[in-house]
């Protein structure tokens, strides 16, 4: 939903489901008199959670307040129920990989991550099993034995990724973590938060790449100078946009302007125009579930032969792009 | 996911006294790995006192009587009080304790610590537990060895009829008590001035030059230093020159039970300081 429109809903979830989400209520984080995050209200259930915004709309700070790094200046926040001032129970079931590239002196990466499980009270055993579980899911067990201070970029997104997700959580934050990976590593990476997505997981993971939040997430939140302009399933949020910004739809189809013609009757249609290579008909529509039926019947009765029907600018980065206006990727 | 979590990490019922030693143990051995290892300086503050002790036994003449251990004894009372406790012990606290939480604020890895189920206040405890390791091992050793390096130059015989039959290792005994309370007290004192002052150099003057002048201060205000407690438990007393203003000193009943209470309040407001502490390294 874009926010300011239905905030309150999104706030104010039963009780039983706010044991199952990270909910935001009324939160502002000013530091000083600088802006951090102001009046946001969200509520975050299961699956990838993208959280979307130019380089200093407060990404980080909602991330460090969720795990209590830093306090709100006002409003509540919970996680799965907990709050974030309750260290003891919140990292039972909270991950966090950090955007600090930083890491305790000396220490090899499988230490690094042993060394903080038997910190959260794990047993000797236990711990060294949870780690090599955990270096294996990211790709470091060669790298185990080696110095962090000696690993790539990359290497050290990953242990961080390792450590966040070694005891567990149901909760994984990770603020910026395809930052510095091959393509290859990324691909595992994005694979990774899928799976442990669809075991239930909460993956909040923030990008300013754009594509990359379009590629994994099941639903976005938007932030812009410290506000959430828009959260929700990227459709959805496309849906209620609709009104100001008319959902583009690319047909290709044998006699495109018969097409256009015809389209244009409706008085939902505000554009249509043929494409350069004479093969297909972009169309701007107020309605799109008005105009896909439209369509059918428009196809049904002159027989178009139609090869493909796709949203133009239903994706994050036309969001993005209408809702903060500018380029997500080069922000 | 979620339900192995739950099976792995430690059941809330095991959570209080067992659960948290282990937590401590883990802080401990973390912060010894990372910590102390390559501490250089410290080494060779600990070292210093054994270099002036070595010279008297190296240099000829520099004991007169070598059957007389009183001279030693009150030799190494002189290092002891004016170097080793003054000064070695009270740099390699401000180094050791000022740092404790100033030095992953700067290398920006606090947030690990706060990232895991462990309770700050536990946090504040096992890592003044590690300081205080730390430097009474270090400095314990170099109050032993400084201690029997004084006896050195001295006649076997001698020295072995004081420390055996006369009061040799009660005078050792008591420098490695007054090593382990100076641990305790600037460690405290330290770690407390690391939460409020970002840097721990003025604070450190600012004791160092008030713990330097002790011996001018009125009998009232020598009570509002820690050195006044500590020499008070020393075994064998020194001049403080013509200068200094005399004191009834505190008895080991009062010093002692004073010096752990101060350690347990400063360690405790401490504890509370870090409650509130929100990472932002930008700011450091």
């Amino acid at each position: 939903m874009i926010a300011g429109a239905t905030a309150e809903s999104s706030a104010a979830p039963g009780a039983a489901g706010a044991d199952r989400r990270v909910v935001f209520e009324n939160v502002s984080k000013f530091y000083g008199d600088v802006l951090g995050i102001n009046r946001v209200n969200l509520s975050i259930p299961p699956g990838i959670t993208g959280l979307v915004g130019p380089n200093g709309s407060g990404k980080t700070t909602l991330m460090n307040l969720m795990v209590g790094l830093i306090r709100p200046s006002r409003g509540r926040i919970s996680v799965l129920g907990m709050s974030p001032d309750d260290a003891e129970r919140l990292f039972r079931r909270v991950g966090y990989a950090s955007q600090y590239d930083a890491f305790p002196p000396g220490l090899t990466g499988y230490q690094f991550i042993e060394s903080y499980l038997r910190v959260h009270g794990f047993a000797v055993k236990e711990a060294e099993t949870l780690a090599w579980k955990a270096l294996e899911r990211a790709g470091l067990v060669d790298a185990a034995g080696r110095k962090v201070a000696g690993y790539s970029k990359g290497m050290r997104q990953r242990v961080r990724l390792a450590q966040a997700i070694a005891h567990q959580p149901s909760v994984l934050v990770l603020d910026e973590p395809l930052n510095g990976l091959d393509p290859m590593a990324r691909a595992e990476a994005i694979a990774l938060f899928r799976e442990l997505a669809d075991g239930g997981l909460h993956v909040i993971v923030s990008s300013h790449i754009l594509h990359e939040v379009d590629l994994i997430s099941d639903q976005v939140v938007l932030i812009n100078g410290g506000y959430v302009v828009a959260e929700g399933e990227i459709a959805e949020v496309r849906d209620e946009m609709e009104e100001q910004h008319p959902v583009q739809v690319l047909i290709r189809c044998d006699r495109p302007s018969l097409l256009a013609s015809r389209v244009f009757e409706q008085d939902h249609v505000v554009e249509a125009r043929i494409l350069e290579d004479g093969r297909g008909l972009l169309v701007r529509t107020r309605d799109a579930d008005r105009f896909h039926l439209v369509l059918n019947e428009i196809v049904l009765g002159s027989g178009l032969a139609v090869e493909a029907v796709a949203p133009a600018d239903a994706d994050v980065h036309a969001v993005y792009q209408y809702l903060i206006g500018s380029n997500g990727e080069k922000s | 996911m979620s339900e192995t979590a739950s099976a792995a990490v430690p059941a809330p019922s095991s959570l209080p006294w067992g659960h948290w030693w282990r937590q401590v143990r883990a802080v401990l051995r973390l912060e010894l790995r990372k910590g102390f290892r390559r501490s250089w300086g410290l080494y060779l503050l600990a070292l210093s006192p054994l270099f002036i002790l070595l010279l008297r036994t190296i240099i000829p003449d520099a004991v007169r009587d070598p059957g007389d251990v009183s001279g030693a004894t009150e030799f190494y009372a002189g290092v002891y009080q004016a170097f080793i406790l003054r000064i070695v012990i009270f740099l390699a606290c401000v180094a050791i304790f000022g740092n404790l939480i100033r030095r992953e604020t700067l290398d920006r890895s606090l947030h690990y610590y706060f990232l895991s189920p462990l309770r700050r206040e536990l946090l504040v405890a096992a890592k003044y537990l590690t300081g205080l390791l730390v430097s009474f091992v270090l400095f314990g050793a170099t109050t032993v060895i400084a201690f029997f390096l004084a006896y050195l130059p001295h006649e076997s015989t001698a020295v072995q009829q004081f420390m055996l039959h006369g009061s040799g290792f009660g005078h050792l005994a008591s420098y490695l008590l007054v090593t382990f309370l100076a641990c305790v007290g600037y460690g405290a004192v330290f770690l407390f001035f690391g939460f409020f002052f970002k840097s721990p150099a003025l604070p450190a003057l600012a004791v160092f030059g008030w713990e330097g002048i002790h011996f001018l201060l009125p009998p009232l205000l020598k009570k509002a230093s820690v050195i006044h407690y500590l020499q008070s438990l020393c075994p064998v007393p020194v001049s403080e020159g013509p200068l200094a203003l005399l004191a009834d000193a505190p008895s080991p009943w009062v010093a002692i039970p004073g010096l752990l209470l101060l350690a347990v309040l400063l360690v405790a407001i401490s504890a509370w300081k870090i409650r509130g502490m929100e990472i932002s390294y930008e700011e450091s």
